[in-house]
């Protein structure tokens, strides 16, 4: 029954993407055309795909999570495809190869359940740390890195006979694999982790060796702040690492401790990198040094302000005068073209997406899907919050991707995957 | 177990909710303040094809004007019929170059009411007027081109104020520039080239740019003795050859480098009049730097002028800077050194003495007309701020008036009216002094009439050159200025 709302809800969302892309060609003086029938049949076979892949693998998952997917991928989709059609032309493929890989996931996961996933921990960890160096490799090898916009998170692969390098983001794959090994870790160490032996004067600390994981974290973090110049990375890591700890301890002086050393590594990072130097200028004074350094923070207000309530409609504005408009700025790109009621919807299917996810964390009755199920969810939401923190000027710019809406494979592919685990993990709990 | 993963949860969750807070904010209370930012493209690209209104100047010479494009009726053509003459104050409307000018301090006044007021909704319901607004302005287009054409080919500026209101009479900046070329076909190797052009044509001298006020600063040093007591008209001081500077090996020397007056004493009115730099630096330093720096900041210096268009802030250092340097103090006293002002200012100066002391708010745009001709807003006259007593700028006045008849400023004299002036030759490195001219007049109109205060700066001394003073090249100019304000013959 439940099974046939899910259904109902993703054809919805389809012909709400549809609909999208048949607005962005009317406003650009065209008729109806093979862009939208591609749009409704991509979404179609990629949601309805993986729609089929819970009915046939996982039977009684959360009937919300992949609608709500659905709409936020539509979204994104339309206002892609307005800005550039070339690039959402790319994001269709990536979209199927993103459901492809989630239908695979639940039929490899169909016997035995995420629990299998518990067993690879450790090659799951060196994957995330072999993913997260990639793109240091020299430039001169086949398979190498590339710097973009300052930050050397790209890996492009150069193939005999394709005169265009196929690219794609490591960094993040790794973030969902490196949440399932914490997933994994935790369920064995946390109730030793969660005694508080030691005390220095009034603060109460855990066992010091069970301290070594949030040092590794900040470590980690910070080298790839250091090597690939990524501040959104390094900081979406590091909160990953704090917050499961957290989830896994119930050890508030965890979040203190992150809390300082993120500050710290700031402070140092602010010091220490040109880069992070200008997004904060850029973030505290977009307007002071508007032609350089505050640039894109003041056309993302531009953008929003020009919005306001209702938006110019799609395809009427002007999203094009932000740089990076359909990758870290898509948010502002939505805000100028449908209004706040764009964004406020937006924000209301990440808050749906993460109670979800949340509510499947809680009801989970194995320590290990517990932590699982929080670590993805948290992923979603924290990296949902940094990007829309620094579109709003609340932090400075970070320089992610908004999960199923910015443009990118690699970040659409992590996404799906956190899903379809999710929708695994709830399918577990109810059988 | 569950606990910490509920409130991690809440923490979440109350983050977004702070994010939709601040969401709303920016897009719907900040946002029609990030909309209309002149340095929002959206605001120009919207803007340009559309009808905008009209504007006209105080006697309804059409220097703005929307039509519809001949090729494709749907789109209206900006057009400025008085080119170079109002390049300036009315600007233009670019999505190349960002917008200047009134076109863009001014383009929400520009468009239609409609739909943007319950009023305006309806408007279009009842069939009211609902086409584009449009702008009058305070300058007289017969003053405006008497004054571009004083100028010549000349760099510099001139600003014409009536003193009683503020209302600027005219505003022109030399070299100006065809604002059409900017925004038609071939509009952007045009705005490159007049980007690059070493006359800086894109500049609007009368605002933007500051210059040392030379000599006509000596109206300031003036007013700051007599409001202190520390001297008035009468007061003698000795005359000197040059006057030596405390604590430093420099002197300072009159203009012609000769002695002020007779050879012993001479009084502060013969020095205002002759322009003595000597005493003029004598006097600054009786005076101290706390009430120059005081009197000048009572003028307008050191703040934004608020004007209809942004001006460039006027500047004397801080009191505390310089106050224990009295060859500073001296320097700052006739104008020289650290004291840069705008051509706005120093009107605004010469204005307040016309107007008993009292600077009055500055403006351009006079009303805010409908379509239909009907008056949606006018500017009121209001008083900026008190810069001397009117016994004070009685006395001003009356020096003034005998710079015009005796002293440096006889070329701005106009027979049978009683002018008021004061000329500066403002030295600078490297180059030709700045002819400066600031003055009002007549001193006695006839009841009901207006009084007009000019500022008239030419850089480096314009065709004159290195012989360029104030009374030689800026004083003229200003004479023709009154001759047309009062409809006399050339």
């Amino acid at each position: 029954m439940t099974r046939n709302v899910e259904a109902a809800l993703i054809v919805a969302a389809s012909v709400i993407a549809a609909l999208g892309v048949a607005i962005v060609e009317f406003a650009g003086g065209a008729w109806l055309d093979a862009q939208v029938t591609l749009t409704f049949i991509t979404f179609l076979a990629a949601f309805g795909g993986l729609h089929m892949a819970i009915r046939t693998w996982a039977q009684s998952a959360d009937p919300l999570l992949l609608p709500v997917t659905a709409f936020l991928t539509g979204v994104g989709f339309i206002e892609v495809y307005r800005i550039d059609p070339r690039l959402a032309n790319v994001q269709r493929w990536s979209l199927l190869v993103a459901a492809g890989v989630g239908a695979w996931l639940l039929y490899a996961l169909r016997a035995e359940g995420v629990a299998v996933l518990r067993r690879y921990r450790y090659l799951f960890l060196a994957a995330s740390v072999v993913l997260l160096l990639l793109p240091l490799l020299p430039s001169s090898w086949p398979l190498h890195g590339a710097t973009v916009n300052g930050s050397r998170l790209w890996v492009r692969l150069n193939l005999p006979g394709l005169d265009r390098a196929l690219s794609f983001q490591p960094g993040e794959v790794a973030k969902v694999l490196l949440t399932i090994f914490l997933a994994s870790y935790l369920a064995d160490r946390a109730p030793a982790m969660s005694v508080v032996d030691r005390s220095i004067g009034r603060l109460r600390l855990p066992e010091p060796r069970y301290l070594a994981p949030v040092a590794i974290a900040a470590g980690a973090a910070f080298l790839v702040l250091i090597y690939q110049r990524d501040l959104g990375a390094s900081l979406l890591i590091f909160a990953l690492f704090v917050v499961m700890l957290y989830a896994a301890t119930g050890r508030a002086v965890y979040l203190g401790v992150g809390a300082v050393l993120v500050v710290v590594g700031g402070v140092v990072g602010y010091l220490s990198f040109g880069h992070v130097q200008r997004r904060v200028a850029g973030w505290l004074h977009p307007f002071a040094d508007y032609t350089d350094t505050g640039y894109q923070v003041a056309q993302g207000l531009f953008a929003l302000g020009s919005g306001s309530l209702t938006g110019s409609g799609l395809g009427l504005g002007r999203p094009d005068a932000i740089p990076a408009a359909t990758t870290d700025y898509i948010f502002a790109a939505i805000g100028e073209e449908l209004g706040l009621a764009g964004t406020i919807a937006v924000i209301a299917a990440f808050v749906l997406l993460v109670t979800i996810g949340f509510g499947i964390a809680l009801r989970s009755r194995d320590r290990f899907r517990k932590f699982l199920a929080t670590g993805l969810t948290a992923l979603l939401g924290i990296q949902t919050a940094l990007i829309l923190a620094g579109v709003l000027r609340i932090l400075p710019v970070t320089g992610i991707t908004l999960p199923f809406l910015s443009y990118g494979g690699s970040s659409l592919l992590a996404s799906m995957t956190a899903i379809v685990l999710l929708a695994r993990i709830s399918h577990e709990e109810r059988t | 177990m569950n606990d910490p993963i509920r409130r991690l949860a809440y923490g979440i969750l109350t983050i977004f909710a702070v994010l939709a807070v601040v969401a709303t904010y920016t897009q719907a209370v900040a946002g029609p303040e990030y909309r209309d930012d002149p340095r929002n493209v959206r605001l120009a690209a919207f803007r340009t094809g559309r009808e905008r209104g009209a504007i006209v100047t105080a006697d309804g010479t059409v220097v703005a004007v929307s039509q519809p494009d001949p090729d494709d009726p749907r789109v209206f053509r900006r057009s400025y019929p008085q080119r170079d003459l109002y390049a300036h104050v009315v600007g233009y409307t670019s999505v190349l170059f960002s917008s200047t000018g009134l076109e863009r301090e001014r383009a929400r006044d520009l468009v239609s009411n409609r739909g943007s007021t319950i009023s305006g909704v309806l408007d279009v319901v009842f069939g009211g007027d609902i086409g584009p607004r449009g702008l009058r302005l305070t300058i007289e287009h017969e003053l405006q081109a008497a004054a571009a054409e004083a100028l010549g080919d000349q760099r510099g500026a001139i600003v014409a104020l009536d003193p009683a209101t503020g209302a600027v009479l005219a505003m022109v900046s030399s070299p100006g520039f065809d604002p059409n070329t900017v925004i038609g076909r071939g509009a952007g190797s045009a705005g490159v080239a007049l980007e690059q052009d070493p006359n800086r044509p894109l500049v609007d001298r009368t605002i933007e740019e500051v210059y040392p006020p030379g000599s006509t600063f000596k109206v300031i040093t003036t007013a700051a003795a007599l409001e202190s007591g520390v001297a008035g008209p009468s007061a003698l001081f000795p005359d000197r050859l040059e006057q030596a500077l405390p604590g430093s090996s420099a002197t300072i020397r009159n203009f012609d480098r000769g002695r002020c007056g007779e050879g012993t004493e001479v009084t502060l009115a013969d020095a205002f009049v002759r322009s003595c730099n000597t005493v003029f630096a004598a006097l600054g330093m009786e005076v101290g730097a706390e009430r120059l720096v005081a009197t000048a900041e009572a003028f307008g210096f050191n703040e934004e002028i608020p004007f209809d268009l942004p001006v460039a802030v006027s500047r004397i250092p801080e009191a505390a800077s310089f106050a224990d340097d009295p060859a500073a103090t001296a320097q700052n006293a006739i104008g020289q050194r650290d004291v840069v002002a705008t051509p706005m200012q120093m009107a605004l100066v010469a204005a307040a003495v016309a107007n008993e002391g009292t600077v009055m708010v500055p403006y351009v745009v006079d009303t805010v007309f409908t379509s239909d001709g009907r008056v949606e807003a006018q500017t009121e006259p209001v008083p900026w701020r008190r810069a001397v007593s009117p016994a004070t700028a009685a006395v001003l006045a009356e020096l003034m008036e005998r710079t015009v008849i005796s002293g440096t400023a006889r070329r701005a004299a106009v027979p049978g009216v009683r002018i008021a002036g004061k000329t500066g030759t403002a030295e600078v490195t490297d180059a030709a002094p700045h002819a400066w001219f600031v003055g009002f007049g007549p001193l006695d109109p006839e009841p009901g009439r207006r009084q007009i205060a000019v500022a008239v700066v030419v850089e480096s001394g314009g065709v004159a050159g290195e012989s360029a003073t104030g009374g030689s090249v800026a004083a003229p100019i200003a004479a023709e200025l009154f001759r047309e304000f009062l409809g006399l013959p050339g």
